[in-house]
């Protein structure tokens, strides 16, 4: 926290290698910056990116269960042939807000929580480039969120989809606020995304540590890095989209009327255009993570390291030119199809790269199945097939045939949860120890695999057959009629699929009784390095000190830790590794060379209040000018002590260290 | 010494293994391949759900079937593959106690064979698909049109007079031709190709009748055409598929093709004048409820109000205006209601299950005759008319909130609680019995 000064070497650290931290005592002045270090305080004003990166974690699995449950009301509807448990208003809520709630709420930030804890650790950096903004960036992603989900207690949630396809989201069709609050909601989840693609380019490209070229940059960081640029430039156009929606239903804009001259499709373009780049924001940051996990247990580096970082790109460039494919039946007329339908089947040979780079890695290897890597091998397994089935609907004709049934339910629940989902997973066993210094169960973590894996093929594999079979999405209740039998019967199926998202939650449930027994009380300390693992991030404690690394370190390999550990003494083709020092050798040698002097920027009370007055003006524009204009001043006067607060807390407001120079210093 | 005699000897045994692993792997993927292909068999029939994506049933279906089931069984084989392969790979190098492996990062022709393979296998999809995508936006062939316009929650079908004076390609056998204006099932000739054109009157619909082609959105402010033809007769099911508003699950559609001399039979019955229920009958009194509580909205041709007396002076030609009530500005026609068999966006059927079945499961030959002989009083499927006259927001969700309709200025979407009493609906019953 703040200012971390050795002055000499002949400061007596503690055993564990912990300097001697000021603590905070006194503060003064108008724009003084706070100085908690421990207690809730500590949490809300805090900018570091561990802290925040906890917190992105912890608020995202909230949201995983509040859509996981909107997912079973959903699955239970559609158990049986004209389902009652919901009626068709409360069923089209559901299925707007669970996929909103899972694509916004969970598995982007999510994404953002790895990539806010691990990327500076990754680089061997401090902390981000803008701290006080990732902070920023968390509560308006927080306080979105909530506004969203506030519109369930305020006269109904969104019931036009995820898409919100123009005109149903008119107010003429949904003349509840809750097209409102989705589109804020929206809005204000978007700023924090902007705010964070944008400090994570920065750190990326400006904090590496020493020796680290790009290309010998961890490929999660550098997944992390393409998924921030295409946030960058994707979050501008739905944020277009959202604002042209709320001057349409807020104040008599008719940018989607019709009967204006208004042409429907606009809205599907500038929702594609931004909704296509989004598959690959979800699904990039797990492919990082797999990218990483996988190595670290076959003991083998990544398999064409170069090539999973071009393919990476290559599918973040081509996925701007593929978002037609979401539109083959909208009526683009032949020639736009056909483009649209072939640049589709292109993204698949990148996509395939990835498939082919993992198995080519795990060859050969020698491979430990622990939690993390069963959940690896799983992305893997289930992407493939919703990989496949994508290029089944990159047919263009054939998918007029799938499109908006539950076949393409199935293929993007393969992709999402097969893909990002599992990976995160794989994310949260895999790093667990370094966040969190304790290990998650393995034995708890194999049932959580498992339970999962067969959930969700019980779950999502039916809807192929429920969708070939002609049911459409979106649908609150199927009947018997359109069902046939045989044993393709979409009745049976759907069935399943219902038992299946039991199995599922089950599953989750495993994980969330694994967080409880890992952090009772007496649980055993994670080793320093218990995969063997690879990258920078390992090279420090667990959890990492407030200042991530005692001396930043510098990196002569692509798999620095590795290389660190282990020394080749085979002679020309034949290799012979031996272990040439453990972790905690390596870490008591960069504590012994900590650096001199360590600048962390101190707690701020801005970030929580300018994000606060987002959510002020959302409700502002919905119920009350003045509310809005209120919310504007907020957002004014905290860009204002945002721009005035000093750096730093004075160093007065810390006592220094007992018996060092810095304490001569400050009162001399 | 011993020691490179030890790696002579595991390389002796890897070899062995390979062999033996490489048979197991090409057996487990003719298996592997059989089953993909057993399973596409399976799913093309083992089932009869009505809209079954792999049973097309016309010229346009069968062009995109053509094309899909070979990606699907490329795609399960390319799956089945490199599934095992990581099956054989996971189990292969588990971690045995072997030394840890080279650091290798790669081998360059490897990563470009990889990027070749698929590559190769998509060119080769991707030429096909070209070509059905103009395939099916050819409209020079076109022999019918016929307009639909989607509004929530059902599709209105309008067949226009052509300059020569036919429908569809059809004269009339007697009389001139009037455009016909149906709901529910749209009536086709076999073998003809006939071309819808598609716009909607408030959200975008989509249209799709699966075993005679793919869906096309029906967009607002547009018009989108969309191709349709089969030689079978039959009815096909379909649904909207794109998401419009409270009821989209009671959005249905249905199309029924009957052979030329059938079509031919349905288009004279449909331009034949209306005819008034006999006098003191029930249905008589029908007339007069549905004057009262539907013409306002519900068309019917040819209706007229006699005001209740024999004086024909002061008898007004009904003329329904649901721009007034409902948002869409539409309304079933129900000139002919009885002589389709769903209704409600054909949510609902008008025959009773036992009919219903004789109908759809009618033989191609025998279909024709069925489908024009209406619903009679005997199939008529009453409790599920009667559940929708009583109270039709409570049968089918047609707007969330009655509160609520401020925006739209009081005009309902969907049809509105009527409060008919039980007489009326007996009365009405009685006489939309005979509207065929």
């Amino acid at each position: 926290m703040a200012i971390i000064e050795r002055p000499s070497d002949t400061v007596a650290l503690a055993p564990s290698g912990a300097p001697a931290v000021a603590t905070p005592d006194t503060s003064y002045g108008v724009f003084r910056r706070p100085v908690h270090t421990t207690g809730w305080k500590s949490w809300l004003f805090t900018i570091d990116h561990k802290k925040l990166g906890i917190m992105y974690g912890v608020t995202a699995m909230v949201f995983f269960i509040i859509g996981g449950v909107e997912a079973l009301l959903i699955r239970l509807q559609l158990a049986g042939p004209n389902g009652t448990v919901l009626n068709a208003d409360q069923y089209n809520q559901m299925f707007t807000m669970h996929a909103t709630t899972m694509v916004f709420l969970f598995v982007m930030p999510m994404a953002a929580a790895f990539a806010n804890y691990m990327v500076p650790l990754q680089i061997g950096a401090r902390d981000v480039a803008f701290p006080r903004i990732n902070a920023f960036g968390y509560w308006a992603y927080l306080f979105g969120g909530l506004l969203l989900n506030s519109s369930w207690f305020l006269g109904g949630a969104a019931d036009g989809g995820w898409f919100m396809y123009a005109p149903n989201s008119s107010v003429v069709f949904s003349p509840t606020n809750g097209v409102d609050f989705w589109g804020l909601g929206l809005q204000i989840t978007g700023i924090a995304s902007l705010t964070g693609a944008i400090n994570l380019i920065v750190t990326v490209i400006n904090m590496r540590a020493p020796g680290m070229s790009l290309m010998k940059m961890p490929i999660f960081t550098w997944m992390v890095m393409v998924v921030q640029f295409l946030l960058l430039f994707a979050m501008p156009v739905i944020t277009v989209a959202l604002f042209m929606l709320m001057f349409q239903r807020s104040f008599d804009a008719t940018f989607f009327s019709v009967e204006a001259g208004a042409d429907p499709l606009l809205w599907q373009h500038l929702f594609w255009i931004f909704g296509h780049p989004e598959v690959y924001i979800i699904v990039l940051p797990s492919f990082g993570i797999v990218s990483e996990i996988l190595p670290v247990f076959s003991k083998k580096p990544l398999f064409g390291y170069p090539l999973v970082v071009f393919s990476g790109a290559a599918i973040g460039l081509v996925g701007w030119g593929v978002w037609a494919h979401h539109m083959f039946a909208s009526g683009l007329g032949p020639i736009s199809v056909a483009v649209f339908s072939v640049a589709t089947m292109a993204i698949a040979i990148p996509t395939g790269v990835k498939i082919v780079n993992w198995t080519l890695t795990m060859w050969g290897g020698k491979i430990a199945f622990t939690v993390p890597m069963l959940y690896a091998v799983g992305v893997i397994v289930q992407f493939t097939i919703g990989g496949l089935s994508g290029v089944t609907h990159s047919v263009a004709p054939s998918d007029t045939q799938q499109t908006d049934t539950y076949y393409i339910v199935a293929h993007f629940h393969y992709v999402i949860f097969g893909g990002a989902v599992l990976g995160l997973f794989a994310g949260l066993y895999y790093w667990w120890p370094k966040m969190f210094g304790k290990m998650l169960n393995e034995r708890l973590g194999k049932w959580n695999f498992w339970l999962t894996i067969v959930g969700m093929n019980l779950t999502f594999g039916p809807m192929h057959v429920i969708g070939l079979q002609g049911q459409p999405r979106r649908m609150y209740v199927w009947t018997e009629n359109r069902a046939g039998e045989g044993f393709f019967n979409i009745g049976f199926w759907n069935l399943m699929a219902t038992i299946g998202s039991f199995v599922l939650t089950l599953g989750v449930l495993v994980f969330l009784i694994n967080i409880y027994v890992s952090h009772r009380k007496g649980t055993e300390k994670a080793p320093l390095d218990p995969w063997d693992a690879r990258s920078l991030e390992w090279i420090t404690a667990n959890p990492p000190k407030e200042h991530n690394f005692d001396r930043l370190p510098t990196v002569g390999h692509l798999d620095e830790f590795f290389h660190r550990k282990y020394e080749d003494r085979g002679e020309g083709e034949r290799h012979d590794y031996h272990q040439v020092a453990t972790a905690e050798e390596i870490l008591a040698a960069e504590e012994a060379s900590a650096d001199k002097h360590i600048h962390l920027p101190s707690p701020s009370y801005w970030p929580i209040l300018l994000a606060f007055s987002l959510p002020i003006m959302g409700y502002g524009v919905i119920y009350n000018l003045y509310l809005l204009a209120g919310g504007a001043l907020l957002a004014l006067v905290s860009m204002y002590g945002w721009g005035m607060e000093p750096h730093t807390a004075p160093s007065d407001d810390y006592d220094p260290p007992k018996g060092t120079e810095l304490e001569v210093a400050a009162h001399g | 010494m011993s020691h490179s005699h030890e790696d002579h000897e595991r390389t002796m045994s890897t070899d062995v293994r390979t062999t033996r692993r490489l048979s197991s792997v090409r057996s487990s993927l003719t298996t592997a391949g059989l089953a993909v292909t057993a399973m596409i068999g399976l799913s093309a029939c083992a089932s009869n759900a009505p809209q079954d994506t792999w049973q097309p049933a016309g010229e346009n279906a069968q062009k995109i079937h053509d094309l899909q089931w070979p990606v699907f069984t490329v795609a399960g084989i390319v799956g089945v593959i490199v599934l095992v392969f990581i099956g054989v790979i996971v189990f292969r190098f588990r971690d045995k106690g072997q030394a840890i492996p080279e650091q290798t990062h790669g081998k360059a022709w490897l990563e470009y064979l990889f990027i070749a393979i698929p590559a190769v296998i998509l060119a080769a999809i991707a030429i096909p698909t070209v070509g059905v995508v103009l395939a099916l936006a050819e409209t020079d062939d076109t022999e019918c049109i016929i307009n639909v316009t989607g509004q929530q929650w059902w599709w209105e079908y309008d067949y226009e007079v052509e300059p020569d004076g036919s429908i569809c390609g059809f004269a009339p056998s007697a009389g001139e031709a009037s455009p016909i204006i149906t709901s529910g099932q749209v009536v086709i000739p076999a073998g003809t190709n006939v071309l819808l054109r598609g716009t909607s009157r408030d959200v975008i619909h989509s249209y799709w009748i699966p075993r005679l082609n793919g869906k096309r959105d029906m967009v607002p402010g547009r018009v989108h055409y969309l191709r349709l033809q089969s030689d079978t007769p039959g009815i096909y099911a379909g649904q909207c598929t794109e998401f419009c508003g409270l009821s989209h699950a009671n959005m249905r559609m249905e199309t029924v093709v009957l052979a030329p001399a059938d079509f031919q039979r349905w288009l004279d019955n449909e331009l034949e004048p209306y005819q008034s229920p006999a006098e003191g009958t029930l249905a008589k009194e029908g007339e007069a409820t549905y004057i009262t509580q539907c013409a306002r909205c519900h068309q019917v041709n040819g209706l007229v109000d006699d005001k209740g007396t024999d004086d024909t002076s002061d008898d007004t030609v009904v003329v329904s205006y649901p721009d007034q009530f409902v948002f869409s500005g539409a309304a079933p026609n129900l000139t002919n209601l009885m002589g389709r068999n769903t209704f409600a966006g054909a949510s609902w059927d008008l025959l009773t299950p036992e009919c219903r079945e004789d109908v759809w499961e009618a033989s191609p030959e025998e279909f024709g005759e069925k489908y024009l002989a209406g619903v009679t009083e005997d199939c008529l499927n009453d409790i599920d008319l009667r559940e929708w006259l009583r109270n039709a927001p409570a049968k089918k969700p047609m707007y969330a909130d009655a509160e609520l309709l401020e925006p739209t200025d009081g005009k309902t979407r969907g049809m509105p609680y009527l409060a008919l009493s039980e007489d009326q609906i007996d009365q009405l019953i009685a006489y939309l019995l005979e509207r065929k």
